[in-house]
């Protein structure tokens, strides 16, 4: 049995082999000994995609908490401007406009560099559904030619790319792998729906003293948001709405759109929420990826 | 290369320069490897400290994570705090247990960082022993309270190195007892999670008051003159 020692991420999972005889659905034990190092090929590559995507995650989220602290805080001190005690510094000329002017404008930029890090999370979380779909290996011949080739999109619709079920490295089989990366994947989505309604109240933050309009869910918070959230399965491009599951597989009700004076403790909260990622599990992604490393023999960190 | 016999009260063994005792001469080259051996030894200790500050550093870090997530637990117990997130069924409750689980998992690496500390004090404990024995069983048989006071150049007495290592080990010891009996308390501060004891808390781990550094570079400094100059 070939092992593929060289893993070289982004490879091609089609591969140039000897002629086969025979093309079924069903898979003859020659297909299955051509089927089985592009398969294995291929989910390794997946594998890793979804363990880079999960590391992008973790970057922007951290990015994400420094900046939604950063903005809070700019915003705090805003508001405490106008009853701060400026000792030497209260006989300068409007010096408390000119410092919330300051906050404001770093506010602004502190709001922007959010939304950047919420962009970064849909970009992980959609890496990672593609990693998860992209796991089958499918047969892939050309009829006027003896080569096999195997690729990720179905040529025959009696192929479902699974091998027949076969253990590809040493017991997880296709489906068995999809379903662990399915279990993870989902609970970035659910994350992702959650951080959304976050970005959505801090974004809104500090903007009641300068009367813009306060996002709604149902708005699109970047350029090009929803197609992206398309591509992570959570928005319904048909219907025109973004999913709100936002915990553990519950839905929630849109929020309302009340303008309600948000005291320190909520801003602590809603940070706090931001750190917790209450729908990730570390201790179950940990030993789902533990799992499938050994399967592989490589080692996910 | 010229040796000064020092001797802290004059005794017959502090021969006069002139006429040099050839015992006196094998003793002093006996003294000086062993003194030697004892800064080796020093300088393993130096090693362990150093263990000690990186365990030290990052015990303070964990510290100051668990307080931050026992500061807030009073905040996220009340659901009227979760504004706009309220929406969300159950959000309150989930993300009361994630922290209670994030405080849990600090509490235990704490454990491990305690652990470190406990390396750290046996192997001074260890250096300290053989140190003992190395002059009580050593070849040239027991040593006189002389002869551990005697002092050849800018190099230790024996005396010195002696003390110096049950010093440092003894202070270690201390702290190491002091740190542990503050982590174990630590659970049953989440229950009152009350602030003013965890800064308190924090400031004696921090301030680390049975190893005062003075102390400890000066003990350093007596054993290691030499390379000062």
């Amino acid at each position: 049995m070939s092992t593929e020692s060289g893993d070289r991420p982004g490879s091609s999972p089609d591969q140039s082999v000897s002629p086969s005889s025979t093309r079924k659905a069903d898979y003859s034990s020659s297909v299955l000994r051509l089927w089985r190092p592009a398969a294995q090929r291929n989910l390794r590559n997946q594998w890793s995609n979804l363990v880079s995507g999960k590391l992008k995650w973790g970057s922007a989220s951290d990015s994400g908490r420094a900046h939604a602290t950063a903005l809070v805080n700019a915003y705090l001190s805003q508001r405490c401007m106008i009853s701060m005690e400026l000792g030497v510094l209260k006989d300068l000329a409007d010096i408390r406009p000119k410092a919330c002017q300051k906050l404001s404008k770093q506010q602004d930029s502190h709001r922007c560099k959010l939304l950047s890090s919420y962009a970064s999370l849909v970009a992980a979380v959609s890496q990672m559904v593609n990693a998860h779909e992209s796991m089958r290996c499918y047969r892939n011949q050309a009829t006027d030619s003896h080569i096999m080739k195997f690729s990720n999109t179905p040529a025959d619709k009696n192929d479902n790319g699974d091998g027949g079920g076969i253990p590809v490295f040493t017991f997880l089989s296709v489906p068995f792998s999809e379903n662990l990366a399915q279990e993870l994947v989902e609970m970035f989505q659910f994350e992702l729906t959650l951080k959304r309604l976050l970005i959505l109240e801090l974004l809104a933050v500090g903007c009641e003293e300068k009367d813009c309009d306060k996002m709604s869910w149902h708005d699109e918070l970047y350029l090009g948001e929803f197609e992206d959230l398309a591509l992570c399965h959570l928005y319904k491009t048909k219907a025109g709405e973004v999913s709100s599951t936002g915990l553990k597989g519950r839905h929630f009700g849109v929020p309302s759109e009340q303008k309600s004076k948000l005291n320190n403790a909520t801003f602590q909260v809603y940070l706090t929420t931001w750190i917790a990622e209450v729908n990730i599990d570390s201790r179950r992604v940990n030993e789902i990826l533990a799992l499938v490393g050994e399967d592989m023999n490589v080692c996910f960190r | 290369m010229l040796f000064f016999i020092q001797s802290i009260k004059s005794t017959p063994i502090a021969v006069s320069d002139r006429s040099i005792d050839p015992l006196a001469v094998n003793t002093r080259t006996a003294m000086e490897s062993m003194i030697k051996k004892y800064q080796q030894k020093f300088r393993k200790a130096k090693e362990e400290m150093d263990r000690w500050s990186e365990a030290q550093s990052r015990l303070i870090s964990q510290f100051n994570n668990v307080s931050s997530i026992i500061e807030r637990l009073p905040i996220i117990r009340k659901e009227e705090n979760f504004g706009a997130l309220s929406c969300v069924d159950g959000i309150a409750d989930a993300v009361l247990s994630k922290q209670l689980q994030s405080l849990q998992s600090i509490l235990l690496s704490m454990g491990d960082t305690l652990a470190e500390f406990r390396g750290v004090v046996l192997s001074l404990e260890k250096l300290h022993r053989d140190g003992g024995e190395f002059v009580r069983g050593g070849s040239s048989g027991q040593l006189g309270a002389k002869q551990l006071q005697q002092q050849i150049g800018l190099k230790p007495s024996l005396s010195d190195c002696l003390d110096g290592l049950k010093l440092l080990y003894n202070m270690h010891f201390a702290e190491y007892r002091l740190k542990s009996s503050i982590v174990s308390a630590l659970p049953l501060i989440v229950f009152k999670s009350s602030i003013s004891d965890l800064s308190s808390l924090r400031q004696l781990l921090a301030d680390q008051p049975n190893i005062p550094p003075d102390e400890v570079r000066s003990i350093l400094d007596i054993i290691f003159a030499e390379e000062i100059s």
